[in-house]
């Protein structure tokens, strides 16, 4: 399975130049949101400014789409786009979207709806564009994808999850491409819930090497790679296999490790028994934020490293444990990427890249 | 080559009943056990299929879908006669709408007034990811995904389920749907103008919308060297799933009904059948004007005027997340038994929808049977379940 095209919308901006960008300047400090009922009355988040987006012509077709929604269609559609396949509306095209939260943010505003008005003078739209598959339904139609469309949400490795499943539909035939993705939006109440639940990183910065203590700082985005099982012109890298819970072949040697941490663990040491000092190790959730679905910003910061034979800098490097890190920018040869996840339980997910088609089996 | 892929254990609670002995005598006897609502407070009076107790042994306070996934789930392994999933790798695919919104009223009321609220929603929220959870309690250690696709979330939980299988992902799958009655999606129905305010009364010319419901359906599908190896022996197995998006509306169905039609002939077409080697079709059938009307015309044109078709929404209401976890359990214990019920709530023909729901109790022949599902956001699903000797 081969990653042949790369969307994303995040803090730093849209499409895979923006996350490439961010991955050459390093870290930059994320906007203070007015937080009324905080105690601090703000908090640091890498917010997504739809304003900001250059091509508003897919935001006016999807206006009355939730942010989330329109983080999706925008990130989607740039996948298609950057994947240059020419003939994609001929192809039978699939979606499978990962989300921790969903739409929450337009949930609750169905709830201010309820509370204001009662039961019965709700607004319909707010509700349909609650529901959790909205944001697919959105991409489907405002893209014409007529494939298989699917949402799943879990709290950890959903991400991996869905590219699991993807390898299976690919294999299976049920589909010629796949558009994978992930998406959280940030919201007033779980940026609440966060600061009850975790410690929160004042100054917005996220150093995903100390594992304990830990500190988060809300992200939200989308991003989607667009998959299939061709190589062609524009592709990345090669998806060797994605692992949940288990990792079967954790003492293959790659080219670099990157982790998922970024503070929404209580506890990240997990980490440490995954990481071979002979292996750079690398994590760039300070350049996205914390996100229960983080893990597809790193695996795309390892696609572009393969295509680019390019080695990025980590943006933080607190570096307590004395990990070897990615600690400079510029050319590399780089073959194969494991990019690690962690759960609260201690389980690891894996997925491994590799450069070009020479590993996929 | 075709894989065989097994289905070992049914588990189905709903309004309907506790059970399958229970929902099979509901069926025959033509029960539409509905009545107003009775588990949150609301000043309106549109009748629900609520279940209408909880074992104490599976009540989990402000959990009630989980609840009713574990009812389902314990009984579909019981069927499985599966005591111990130790030595198999277990996967776990279950469908929701309501188990994966933090929707709590009283947590936002609070919030909204406060600027702080207890965190016990919250933390019944995070701990209470349907496939997370229940692969969890039964330690599975196979993929666990939980799908939200709204009204085909189950169907599609259990395509997944298959597709897992045939990859050889894992050696079982609990797969299906769970749902409680919930207070916002019973406002959002409304506010959506599609609740009925008398019994619901699929694909019938004078339906005035749906009633919601709730429950969990739940299968165990197995791969035929894990039952063999095990010495379950089954009848039934899952043979096709299809799923394709209208790219059309987040509410309506695509008029011509071009999603429908291909997620059939998909299922078909993985299953290896023809459209006349099916013996029924267990509908969507939300007793909506628009979905009744698409899905009517489509069934028609795939499978003829002559299909045996019915809607189990007469007896279940709605169950949005649950629905096709539920229809695929009612579609497999059909094929078992040998008979559908009357398709409860319809009595007059809609000229305009090609094709009539059975009147009555009706004996089938053949061994295969489709359950579809449509949902908000233009997914349509379908699978394939059969009854044989060899798939």
């Amino acid at each position: 399975m081969k990653i042949l095209g790369i969307g994303t919308i995040f803090s730093r901006g849209v499409g895979v130049g923006a996350l490439e960008d961010a991955l050459a300047v390093g870290w930059r400090a994320p906007v203070q949101v007015e937080a009324p009922r905080s105690e601090q009355g703000a908090r640091p988040v890498y917010l997504v400014d739809l304003d900001a987006v250059p091509d508003r012509t897919l935001l006016k077709r999807i206006r009355r789409a939730d942010k989330l929604s329109k983080m999706c269609v925008l990130a989607a559609s740039d996948a298609l786009a950057d994947s240059r396949i020419a003939d994609l509306g001929n192809k039978r095209v699939g979606i499978i979207l990962a989300t921790a939260f969903g739409a929450h943010v337009t949930t609750f505003d169905f709830l201010d709806g309820i509370l204001d008005f009662g039961d019965a003078q709700a607004s319909p739209t707010t509700f349909s564009n609650s529901v959790h598959n909205a944001a697919v339904s959105y991409a489907s139609s405002a893209l014409n994808i007529q494939g298989p469309t699917l949402t799943v949400t879990q709290f950890r490795f959903s991400f991996q999850s869905a590219l699991q499943l993807a390898r299976t539909w690919l294999d299976q035939g049920r589909c010629d491409y796949l558009l994978v993705g992930a998406a959280d939006q940030y919201g007033d109440v779980l940026g609440y819930v966060a600061e009850q639940k975790l410690t929160t990183a004042g100054n917005g910065r996220i150093k995903p090497f100390v594992f304990n203590p830990v500190c988060q700082v809300p992200g939200e985005g989308s991003l989607f790679f667009l998959l299939g099982r061709e190589q062609t012109e524009n592709a990345y890298c090669t998806v060797r296999a994605a692992y949940v819970n288990d990792d079967p072949d954790q003492a293959e040697m790659v080219d670099m490790n990157i982790i998922d941490a970024d503070g929404m663990l209580p506890d990240e040491s997990g980490y440490l028994s995954s990481l071979d000092p002979r292996i750079p190790t690398a994590a760039y959730s300070p350049l996205f934020g914390s996100m229960l679905v983080g893990g597809a910003f790193n695996l795309a910061a390892g696609a572009l490293m393969l295509k680019k034979q390019t080695r990025f800098a980590v943006p933080v490097a607190d570096n307590p444990h004395g990990l070897n890190l990615v600690s400079e920018t510029g050319p590399a040869v780089i073959g194969a990427i494991r990019s690690i996840g962690l759960n609260c339980f201690g389980e690891k997910s894996a997925v491994y890249l590799t450069e070009g088609i020479r590993h996929d089996r | 080559m075709k894989t065989n892929i097994l289905i070992t254990g049914l588990g189905a609670v709903s309004a309907a009943g506790n059970g399958l002995d229970d929902t099979l005598d509901s069926f025959g006897l033509t029960e539409r056990n509905a009545g107003p609502v009775t588990l949150f407070p609301t000043a309106m009076d549109y009748p629900v299929f609520e279940v209408k107790r909880i074992p104490e042994a599976y009540y989990h306070e402000g959990m009630r879908t989980l609840s009713l996934a574990l009812i389902a789930v314990d009984q579909a392994l019981e069927d499985a006669a599966l005591r111990n999933l130790s030595g198999y790798r277990v996967g776990v695919c279950l469908g929701t709408t309501v188990a994966s919104q933090l929707n709590d009223l009283q947590f936002y009321a609070a919030y909204r007034q406060q600027g702080s609220a207890p965190m016990t929603a919250v933390d019944r929220f995070l701990k209470g990811n349907l496939a997370e959870y229940i692969a969890r309690r039964i330690k599975a250690r196979g993929p666990a995904l939980t799908i939200v696709n709204a009204c085909s979330s189950g169907t599609d939980a259990i395509g997944v389920a298959l597709s897992w299988l045939k990859s050889d992902l894992c050696d079982m799958v609990i797969a299906g749907g769970a749902d409680e009655l919930n207070h916002i999606p019973y406002c959002g129905f409304s506010s959506l103008g599609i609740l009925n305010p008398g019994l619901c009364a699929p694909f019938d010319r004078d339906r005035k919308g749906l009633n919601l419901g709730e429950g969990a359906g739940v299968m165990v599908l197995e791969q035929e060297t894990s039952a063999r190896k095990r010495g379950k022996a089954t009848d039934l197995f899952l043979s096709g799933y299809g799923s394709m998006s209208d790219a059309y509306h987040l509410t309506a169905p695509r008029p011509d009904g071009a999603g429908l039609r291909s997620s059939l002939t998909t299922a078909l077409a993985e299953a290896g059948i023809e459209p006349g080697e099916v013996a029924f079709v267990n509908a969507h059938g939300t007793g909506t004007q628009d979905n009744d009307l698409v899905e009517g015309t489509v069934l028609k044109d795939v499978f003829g005027a002559e299909l045996k078709m019915l809607s189990t929404k007469g007896y279940t209401g709605h169950t949005l997340g649950a629905a096709g976890g539920l229809e695929a359990v009612f579609t497999a214990a059909a094929l078992r038994v040998g008979w559908i019920p009357v398709s409860a709530g319809f009595v007059n023909r809609d000229e305009a929808i090609p094709l009539v729901p059975v009147r009555e109790k009706s004996a089938i022949s053949g061994a295969y049977a489709v359950s579809t599902s449509l949902a908000f956001g233009g997914n349509n699903a379908a699978i394939v379940i059969g009854r044989g000797g060899q798939p």
